[in-house]
This record gives structure tokens, C-alpha cells and sequence, in this order.
């Protein structure tokens, strides 16, 4: 870094490093000018087969124009979108964006105003959450794309070896996985009743929500940090208390990988999006094929290996406060915008109407994603998997629609938080000045 | 990030042992000619056109983000101002906010404590490895050489993710090793990263571990250009080795280690990628904050970013400034 050493800038290596990750995809594009249309999926979660429809059915209904479409990468997607977003010939026609990450865009007057279309896309049947965090003075720039809700994904021999049922309430699974712990039915050498990483604040926050609390409050036009208001203690201390009796996660992890502990016998418990099934491959079940493998030898034993992996495996929704009520779990998922800068704004809107249409929103109910209009959730099947994330979703909720939440998570404050609660801080002051950061970045 | 640093090459070869050996002059007497003087006043031209190829870039590539940088910080430039809104001019007010912030002073003391520390121990152990490199034979330098290019030719994420492994609380080979065979259970779990104080061995461990190589060959090239001869004289003088290179090998490659603490200390206080990847793999990141990430957490607000970079440049003058004039007075 020589060439920047005259300055010494980290900014200059910022700079680089947003103009190098706003060429991954994009400049491809130019010289196809108005005849093309560019859709920017973030992450895989969209599967191949609804990609190849969005193409057909659009080049069908638009003689002589095509969609591209280019796969963005989670990480480092809010740089990307700040740079590529405000150029006139970078910008992607139509944009999926994480639902929290939706404010910092949709005030920043990133998007077009699409709140004429609402009611054609699904109206009231769309995803509120989702919709609250596009809108803006009543104005909707962002619309729903999928969600996914978090469940609890457990080890039934291990239940049974410690003599622990199911859990109906938000206390039962709190004592449900100390009484893990403590048994360690399989002997492994650091166990954990319920995986709960240091950092882990998106698992975290369900005991906030469920309790009644929040991660801020609107105050007038202002958004201040709620964390020490008394129903968001009471869910940080049941945190707290797993934190010491229920897990022995590592304090400086995240949620990334929860199945890499539960496949090692390490954990009874984890909770993530439900597509984590796909990721469960506990020993006993294992069958070592080779991944590259696609003779029909190998995806029947795979198939076999999957069956058995699921019948030792259960799922529930993290049970609420009250029986028969889940908790108010952290609702992922994405938003989908059309950028204000695009040049192609009627036939973006199009693109926007066959995403939303009957066909392609039952298609991604298919794929196990809960779509953006709640209408078509029904196509997600009657399995344990299906039920468990519906359940979920129902009562689940974002991050605060505040404008400049995105700048909340990228300084890591509620990371840094919980790892202070998972080594046992006091809650009282830990709580107030994570508030204060949260009201510093807010402003 | 390694890879530009090969773009130091320009003072790799280190300055000729002025007065050792006076470098010979192969100058035929021809061309001492006085040349016409319309010639001359070309070839007082010349030098400078020379430079243009390589002027013109730095301009272009360090000298326009530097000015549109110095503009930034003093508006409010944000994520609205680059769609479109106006931005408004505030004077002076991101640096008063930025040095007001007890905070910052933190993030400035920690990077500057960071720097020296990891400056002093590169050179350190740079010239230790590169005496030893000229004492050892063949085959253990050459050992030695591949060990270091390899250090400092892996990409640096690359690295990053490998040092996270060996440090990772659950799963790394650190504890393992300090669990199992050297029988410090309590370590089995340990987090090496959630303690800034501990956070920052590990980045020292790491960054020095980078930067060494760089040091060492050119230090290496620099020892070899001492003459043999000095040396056998102050042998026969009764000059044990310490002295040999307190005394003669270091004062003769004193430019060339002036250039490179030089180099060091510029690259450690803008050090960027190792940090932030240990703040990343789950380190308390507000208490970790170096300048380089600091500035990165604030990009979102452009005008402040640029604020706290300029503020950056002012301590990368100051800690470089008494180098430079050293350097410029050896050279005179």
C-alpha cells in the first residue's frame, strides 16, 4: 500500500474497496442500454428454478428487451448499493435488500415511489413488518420479497436420555436447557443444553420481544435506546441466565453455523432459519458420499442419510410466555425495491408484477421461503418444518424501522452488547450505555 | 494487502557504503566535454519530463481523493447528500465532534501505542533474522528465504483466516495445544480475542509476523553490501561480531533501516485487514477500534470519515517527520 502511504488513509483502502466490490457485477451490463433489465438477488436463497421463470416470463411479455439477473453477495452488500445505487449507468433495475437495511436506503431517497402499485402487488396481504421498514412519511418505496423466521432445532435422543419434553413456554425452554446441560446425556466435553454464541444477538432478541421490550423507541422525531426499559431487562436477564447455566458457546461467536456444534454432539439445541435442515449431518446418520457424486447410487444414499438425519432431529417454534403462544422471534428476511436512478423504471415495474404474481409467490412458498404476500403461504406444505416457521413468522418482528438503524448494525453495537451480557455484566449499566450508543447512532 | 508492497521496490537497493567504498565512476574522459548550451538547458529539462509518467498517476489517483477528501470534511456529506440532497458546509464542526470525543483520543492513543510497539519489534526481529541470514550457510538460508517469501507472498486474507483457526476459542489449535499436552485446562475454552488487551498480542503477533519478511531481505541486501575488507580489518583490530555490527555493518546500513522503520511505521498505523477481520471473527469491536477500522465504521457519513482521515494524516506527519528530516540530512 505504498501508493497510498503519502496520505495514509484508511478512506483511500475504503474507497478501494468499494469501487472493487461495486465492479462484481454491474458493468457487464452497459452496453446493453435500455433494451435490458438488471436484477440484483442478494444471496443464493433464491433457487435457480424461480430465477429461469423470472427470465422466461419476462423476455416472453417484453419482445426484444432481456433480464439479467446477478447475484449479490450478502456481506458488503450496503457499501455496494451506496455506490452502485446513486450512479446513473451502475445502478440495477430492480434491487433485493436485507428488510433491515431497507430504512437507511429508503430515506436516503434511494428508491422510486411505488406506493401506487401496492395494492396490485398485494396490498394488505403483504408482509406489514416488511412494509413498514420500505415506507417512509406513508409513502412505500420497498415491498416484501421472503422471510424466514427462526426455529429450535433439538437432538430427540438427547431429550429423551435427560428425560426432557418439549417446551410450551418461554420459562420451560429456559429450564428445559439447563436441564440439558446438566444431564449431558451424550458426554461430550463442553457441552451446551442450547447453543447461544456470545454475539448471537438475532437468537437474543427473541427473549426482548417476547417480554414486551424493544432494541429503541420512537420519542417525537427522535429514536432513543430501549434496552433499560423494564421489559427488555426481564428478557435480557432470562438471556443472561442461559448465557451462564444453558450454554458453553464460545462469548466471540455469532450465529453464523449453529449445526457445526449440534452435528458434533456438542449441543442439544440451536435455533435458525428452518433451511438449516439441509445443514444437519449428524455421524450416526452419514452415509460419505462424495459430494461430487450424482450417480443414483449416491443420491439415494444421500436421500436415506437426510431421513435419518430429520427422524433424530424434531423442530419447534421458540415457544412465548403464555402456552400454546410462540414467541416474538427476530424476522429475517428481504425487501425488494426499484432504484430511483434506473432508466427503466416501467419495465422494472413490470418485472415487479411477475414477482408478485400468484405463480411466482407459490413458487417460493415451495422453497420453503415464507413469500412477501402472505396470501400464498399456504403453498409452504403441512411438514414439521413448514408449520414450525409459519408459527413462527406469525407474531415475528424486525429491527426498528428508524432511518439509520443499518449504522446500528454495522457498528456492531448490539454484537458488542450481548457479548458484555453473555460475560456477565451488570444489566443495568451495560444496558445504559449500549442505550446511548444506540441514541448517539440513531440521531 | 501484500501485494503493493512490492511497490516499495524503489528503495530496496539499499545507498552504496559512502565511505568505505567510494563507488567507482566509469565516466570516460570524453564526455566531460562542456556541453553546448542549448543542450544543457535540455538535459536540465529532462529529469523533470522523466518524472511526468510517474507524477501524473499520483496525481490523478492520490492527489484528486486526498483534495475531494480535505472538501468532504468540512460538509455534512452523508448517504442523502450522494442522492442527490445538497450538501451543506459545517466549518470546522466534524473535527471539533471528532476531537471533542474522549473516544477518539482512545482510538488515536491505541493506534499510535499499536504502531510503535509493532514498528519497534519488526525491525527487531527483521534485523535479527537477517544477521542470522548471513551467518547460517546455503541450505539453511535459502530455508530461511522460502520460509519468508511464502510468509509475505500469501495473501492476506488468506493468512487471516488460518491465524483465526489456530486462535479460535472452540475449535483452535492454540488451545488444543495448551489444553492437552501442556496440561492448562483452563485454556481449553479460552477466547484470545474478547480482552483488548489480549485482542491486540494476537494482531501484534500476526502483524509482525506479515511485515518481518519485508525487513529482512532488505536488510539482508543491505549487510551484503558491506565490504568484506571493513570487516576483516576491525577482526584483526580485536572487534569481537557484537561490535562488528554495532559498530560498522549497522552505521553503514543505517539509510537503508531509516527507509524501512520509515515504511513501518506508516504501515502499522494504517493497519486495516488484520484487524478487522479479528474484530470480525468476534472481537468486542468499539473497544478494538484502530484508526483504519475507526474510519471505515464511520464511512457512512463521508464528511466525518474524511474528517478523522485528515486527522490521520496530521499524526502520520508528525510521527514521520522527524525520520524524514533525518533521512534528508544523511542524504545531503
Amino acid at each position: 500500500m505504498t501508493r497510498v502511504r503519502t496520505s495514509g488513509l484508511a478512506a483511500a483502502s475504503v474507497g478501494l474497496l468499494l469501487a472493487l466490490t461495486a465492479c462484481g457485477g454491474g458493468n457487464e451490463a452497459e452496453a446493453g442500454g435500455s433494451e435490458e433489465i438488471r436484477l440484483w438477488l442478494a444471496g443464493s436463497d433464491t433457487p435457480q428454478e424461480l430465477r429461469d421463470y423470472l427470465v422466461e416470463t419476462f423476455e416472453a411479455e417484453h419482445e426484444g428487451m432481456s433480464l439479467v439477473i446477478e447475484e449479490q453477495d450478502w456481506s458488503g452488500l450496503v457499501p455496494r448499493l451506496q455506490t452502485a445505487l446513486s450512479s446513473e449507468s451502475q445502478t440495477p433495475d430492480v434491487v433485493e435488500i436485507g428488510n433491515t437495511q431497507s430504512p437507511t436506503f429508503t430515506h436516503a431517497g434511494a428508491f422510486s415511489d411505488i406506493s401506487d402499485l401496492v395494492d396490485e402487488l398485494g396490498g394488505d396481504d403483504l408482509l406489514e413488518g416488511f412494509v413498514e421498514a420500505g415506507t417512509v412519511d406513508g409513502d412505500v418505496y420497498a415491498v416484501p420479497y421472503y422471510s424466514g423466521a427462526r426455529a429450535v432445532f433439538y437432538r430427540k435422543d438427547l431429550f429423551q436420555q435427560a428425560g426432557v419434553e418439549v417446551p410450551t413456554t418461554l420459562a420451560e425452554f429456559g429450564d428445559a436447557a439447563v436441564a440439558l446441560q446438566q444431564a449431558n446425556p451424550g458426554g461430550a466435553a463442553n457441552f451446551s443444553g442450547f447453543w447461544l454464541p456470545g454475539q448471537d444477538w438475532y437468537n437474543g432478541i427473541a427473549w426482548l420481544y417476547s417480554n414486551g421490550g424493544s432494541l429503541a423507541e420512537q420519542d417525537g422525531d427522535a429514536w432513543v435506546g430501549a434496552l433499560s426499559s423494564p421489559e427488555s431487562q426481564e428478557g435480557l436477564q432470562q438471556v443472561q441466565e442461559l448465557f451462564a447455566n444453558a450454554t458453553s458457546a464460545p462469548r466471540d461467536a455469532d450465529s453464523a453455523e449453529p449445526w457445526v456444534p449440534f452435528n458434533n454432539g456438542e449441543a442439544a439445541m440451536f435455533s435458525a432459519p428452518t433451511w438449516a435442515r439441509w445443514s444437519i449431518d449428524l455421524p450416526e446418520c452419514n452415509q460419505g458420499v462424495d459430494p461430487d457424486d450424482e450417480s443414483e447410487a449416491a443420491q439415494a444414499a444421500l436421500a436415506e442419510q437426510q431421513a435419518c438425519n430429520e427422524e433424530r432431529t424434531g423442530i419447534f417454534p421458540l415457544p412465548g410466555p403464555t402456552a400454546g403462544e410462540p414467541a416474538t422471534v427476530f424476522a429475517g428476511g428481504s425487501n425488494i425495491a426499484i432504484p430511483a436512478m434506473s432508466g427503466n423504471q416501467e419495465a422494472a415495474r413490470d418485472l415487479l408484477r411477475i414477482i408478485f404474481s400468484e405463480e411466482y409467490q407459490t413458487m417460493l412458498a415451495e422453497n420453503g421461503l415464507i413469500p412477501g404476500n402472505s396470501e400464498y403461504a399456504d403453498a409452504l406444505g403441512d411438514d414439521v418444518y413448514a408449520q414450525a416457521a409459519l408459527a413462527a413468522a406469525l407474531d415475528a418482528q424486525l429491527t426498528p424501522p428508524a432511518e439509520k438503524w443499518a449504522d446500528v448494525e454495522a457498528a456492531r453495537i448490539l454484537e458488542d452488547f450481548f457479548q458484555e451480557v453473555a460475560s456477565g455484566a451488570d444489566l443495568a449499566e451495560a444496558s445504559a450505555r449500549a442505550d446511548q450508543l444506540i441514541t448517539d447512532t440513531l440521531a | 494487502m501484500s501485494a503493493p508492497r512490492t511497490s516499495s521496490a524503489p528503495v530496496l537497493p539499499p545507498a552504496p557504503p559512502r565511505a568505505a567504498a567510494p563507488p567507482v565512476h566509469p565516466d570516460p574522459p570524453g564526455e566531460r566535454r562542456p556541453a553546448p548550451r542549448r543542450r544543457s538547458l535540455r538535459s536540465r529539462l529532462g529529469p523533470y519530463l522523466l518524472l511526468l509518467p510517474a507524477l501524473v498517476p499520483v496525481a490523478v489517483g492520490l492527489g484528486y481523493p486526498l483534495v475531494r477528501q480535505f472538501v468532504l470534511s468540512f460538509q455534512e456529506y452523508g448517504l442523502a447528500q450522494q442522492f442527490g440532497r445538497p450538501a451543506e458546509w459545517v466549518g470546522l464542526r466534524n473535527y471539533t465532534t471528532l476531537l471533542s470525543d474522549p473516544y477518539v483520543w482512545g482510538v488515536i492513543g491505541r493506534s499510535v501505542l499499536f504502531c510503535l510497539v509493532n514498528a519497534a519489534l519488526t525491525m527487531a526481529v527483521g534485523i535479527a533474522v537477517a544477521v542470522l541470514m548471513t551467518r547460517v550457510g546455503r541450505g539453511a538460508r535459502i530455508t530461511l528465504q522460502v520460509g519468508l517469501l511464502l510468509a509475505w507472498g500469501t495473501p492476506v486474507l488468506a493468512t487471516m483466516t488460518v491465524w483465526q483457526w489456530l486462535f479460535d476459542s472452540q475449535y483452535g489449535v492454540v488451545n488444543w495445544l495448551l489444553a492437552e499436552p501442556l496440561g492448562l485446562t483452563g485454556m481449553r475454552q479460552h477466547s484470545w480475542i474478547i480482552e483488548p488487551a489480549s485482542f491486540y498480542l494476537v494482531a501484534t503477533v500476526i502483524v509482525v509476523w506479515m511485515s518481518v519478511p519485508f525487513v529482512v531481505f532488505t536488510v539482508y541486501a543491505g549487510l551484503l553490501q558491506v565490504p568484506e575488507e571493513c570487516m576483516e580489518a576491525a577482526q584483526l583490530d580485536g572487534a569481537n561480531a557484537w561490535q562488528r555490527l554495532r559498530h560498522l555493518s549497522l552505521p553503514m546500513v543505517k539509510p537503508v533501516l531509516l527507509v524501512v522503520a520509515l515504511l513501518q511505521v506508516i504501515w502499522d498505523l494504517r493497519v486495516f485487514t488484520q484487524i478487522y477481520v479479528l474484530q470480525r471473527a468476534g472481537a468486542p469491536t468499539r473497544e478494538t477500534h484502530l484508526l483504519g477500522t475507526y474510519i471505515y465504521s464511520l464511512a457512512k457519513e463521508f464528511s466525518m470519515a474524511g474528517a478523522m482521515a485528515t486527522i490521520m494524516l496530521v499524526i502520520t506527519f508528525v510521527l514521520t517527520v522527524f525520520y524524514i528530516r533525518r533521512m534528508l540530512k544523511e542524504e545531503v
